[in-house]
């Protein structure tokens, strides 16, 4: 899952071998599609889903994304992150991750970061959230090979974990 | 205690406190790839930009397709060989109605039938059913989405829309339209399902419906360019002004919102051969797979039609109404027929009718019109009954009957003050 324009056909072409359009655009991709995956010597299916901003569906688009999270609870969910957009890819991930899904967070687009000038501590972000994050360059193949590694490690995590880890006490006085 | 899911605020603000621990942003350089993206989208710049993107885009589709390709090759290739060759050894010869249907009608010439010197005018399944397809519009649809391949992987289209979201939104579109309609261009079934990312359900009703009357396909648009390049302009200004038009008054009619839309505009990026050619292969393989059997099927069926007299009864019966409101021939129902099937189809069908000299350029240019607007190919039919629903569905139907017969009375209305209809 990620947001609209940040690689995830790029990803599932490139960890299934199929063929889903890829364009630099975002909504390109309208609906799902479904491939298969080598995972430590197992078959494992993958589904691309069109980009979402959040689980709130806005279009038809994010309707169909947020349909396939909703059917497939026993799935290990990507999350495409554009590493020059963190923040608000980090929304989209919280959402998926408060609802109890294992998660991989997935950096893409970290050689646009890189000429932008924008720094990622991923040992921190890791040490934080508590899931595995990975920085890749998806239409290099940059990363791929350590993402597909860490999808086993992924756990669910509490929201409660994250806050504490993020050092906030303040949840207290926005929760009440 | 927390509650679990977070607000949107306490969501936000445990982001923010994550990314000050974790993102630092560094001191940013304005490159030259910055530079070209500000220089494509300020109107003063951009608009010249637009222009000569899509020049270049027109140019290539028409020096590559319809010169190298189809007038250089495969004109003479059908012409002059495969139809002589097919009229001599096929068995039963003119008058003959296997033959007629499958190589050479033939037509009436003072009284006498003779046999058709192009594969237009033949109209045979093997004949102007291949010649269609493969001939015109095979490399039509190939430049086409090669060009398109490029400013989509490029990243341009989303300029594009930012260019003429202001001229959008007096439709109750936004920029994003581009994107739909670009697509459309090539073929409005992906144009249809690219309405998706719209928030609104008027919204994807104006744009569904605005794309299948009033942008033509690439394999259309490919055949016309092949029979009527000089009357392109006047085609291409009367459908934008139909588009533009009806967009304005379906917007004013059509109960619902048409809010803002946000949309990202991605960096520039090089484009990888790897992915244009995977695309260009998906795209033309599905051309080949889904169109040529409904152009072949669609040839026989109109063949039949004029074997079993059919079109002549029809010809006759709505000539009258053909001739007093949109001022074309009554023999134009025959690529009306076939426009049913495939637009490209019937652009041939008509190019067949031009042959024999029963139409001025003006009956011409309005059939042509006609063809665009009147009905969305079957395939793209069925896919709009799949996207909305059925209120939305027989909107899409009321409102193509109204913009047709309004449109295309309104352009023998023009012809008729103007002299020329």
């Amino acid at each position: 899952m990620g947001h609209p324009n940040v690689g995830k056909s790029v990803f599932f072409n490139r960890l299934t071998g199929a063929k889903v359009f890829e364009s630099n655009y975002p909504g390109t991709t309208v609906d799902f599609t479904k491939g298969w995956m080598h995972l430590g010597g197992e078959d494992v299916e993958l589904i691309d889903v069109p980009g979402a901003f959040s689980l709130e569906p806005k279009d038809l688009a994010e309707e169909v994304a947020v349909k396939m999270l909703e059917e497939n609870r026993d799935s290990v969910v990507i999350c495409v992150l554009d590493a020059t957009k963190v923040e608000r890819g980090l929304y989209l991930a919280l959402e998926i991750i408060e609802r109890g899904y294992p998660v991989v967070v997935a950096l893409n687009m970290w050689d646009v970061a890189e000429d932008k000038n924008i720094r990622i501590d991923v040992e921190k972000l890791e040490r934080i959230l508590g899931v595995p994050v990975v920085p890749t360059i998806a239409i290099s193949g940059e990363g791929f090979k350590e993402l597909v590694s860490k999808i086993k490690e992924a756990t669910p995590v509490k929201i409660e974990k994250i806050i504490e880890n993020a050092g906030g006490v303040e949840s207290a006085a926005v929760s009440g | 205690m927390l509650k679990v899911p977070l607000s949107v605020d306490e969501r936000w603000n445990l982001i923010d406190r994550i990314s000050k621990q974790t993102v630092e942003f560094g001191a940013r350089k304005h490159t030259l790839k910055d530079a070209i993206a500000e220089l494509t989208v300020k109107p003063l710049t951009g608009i010249p930009v637009a222009i000569a993107v899509l020049y270049g885009f027109w140019s290539f589709f028409v020096d590559f397709a319809g010169t190298l390709f189809t007038d250089g090759f495969m004109v003479r290739l059908f012409d002059e060989h495969w139809l002589p060759w097919l009229q001599s050894v096929f068995p039963g010869g003119l008058g003959n109605p296997f033959y007629a249907l499958m190589v050479d009608a033939g037509h009436i010439e003072n009284g006498v039938l003779v046999a058709s010197d192009n594969c237009l005018e033949s109209f045979g399944v093997l004949t102007s059913g291949f010649f269609v397809p493969f001939g015109v519009v095979l490399w039509a649809v190939l430049a086409f989405y090669l060009m398109f391949a490029l400013l989509e992987d490029v990243g341009y289209l989303p300029r594009l829309a930012v260019l003429v979201d202001t001229v959008l939104h007096k439709i109750g579109l936004h920029g994003y339209a581009i994107v739909p309609t670009f697509l459309a261009l090539g073929c409005n079934i992906p144009g249809v399902t690219a309405t998706r990312p719209l928030e609104t359900r008027k919204q994807r009703f104006l744009m569904i419906t605005l794309l299948s009357v009033f942008v033509p396909c690439g394999a259309q648009i490919g055949i016309m360019q092949d029979l009527v390049p000089e009357l392109m302009g006047w085609i291409f200004l009367t459908l934008v002004i139909g588009y533009l038009g009806f967009g304005f008054i379906l917007n004013k009619i059509v109960p619902g919102k048409s809010p803002e839309i946000i949309m990202d505009v991605p960096p520039y990026r090089m484009p990888m051969m790897k992915n244009i050619v995977s695309k260009l292969w998906i795209r033309t393989s599905r051309f080949l797979l889904v169109a040529v059997p409904f152009v072949l099927l669609g040839c026989l069926i109109v063949g039949l039609m004029y074997l079993t007299g059919a079109m002549d009864w029809l010809a006759t019966v709505l000539g009258s109404f053909l001739m007093s409101w949109f001022g074309v021939p009554g023999e134009t129902v025959s690529p009306l027929i076939a426009g049913f099937l495939r637009k490209d189809l019937a652009v041939g069908v008509l190019g067949g009718l031009m042959e024999q000299g029963i139409m001025t350029t003006f009956q011409v240019f309005t059939s042509v019109v006609l063809l665009c607007i009147y009905f969305p190919c079957l395939a793209t039919f069925a896919l709009m009954l799949k996207e909305e629903n059925w209120k939305e569905f027989l909107g899409s139907i009321a409102s193509l009957v109204a913009m047709v017969l309004v449109y295309g009375g309104l352009i023998h209305l023009v012809g008729v003050m103007l002299g020329v209809a």
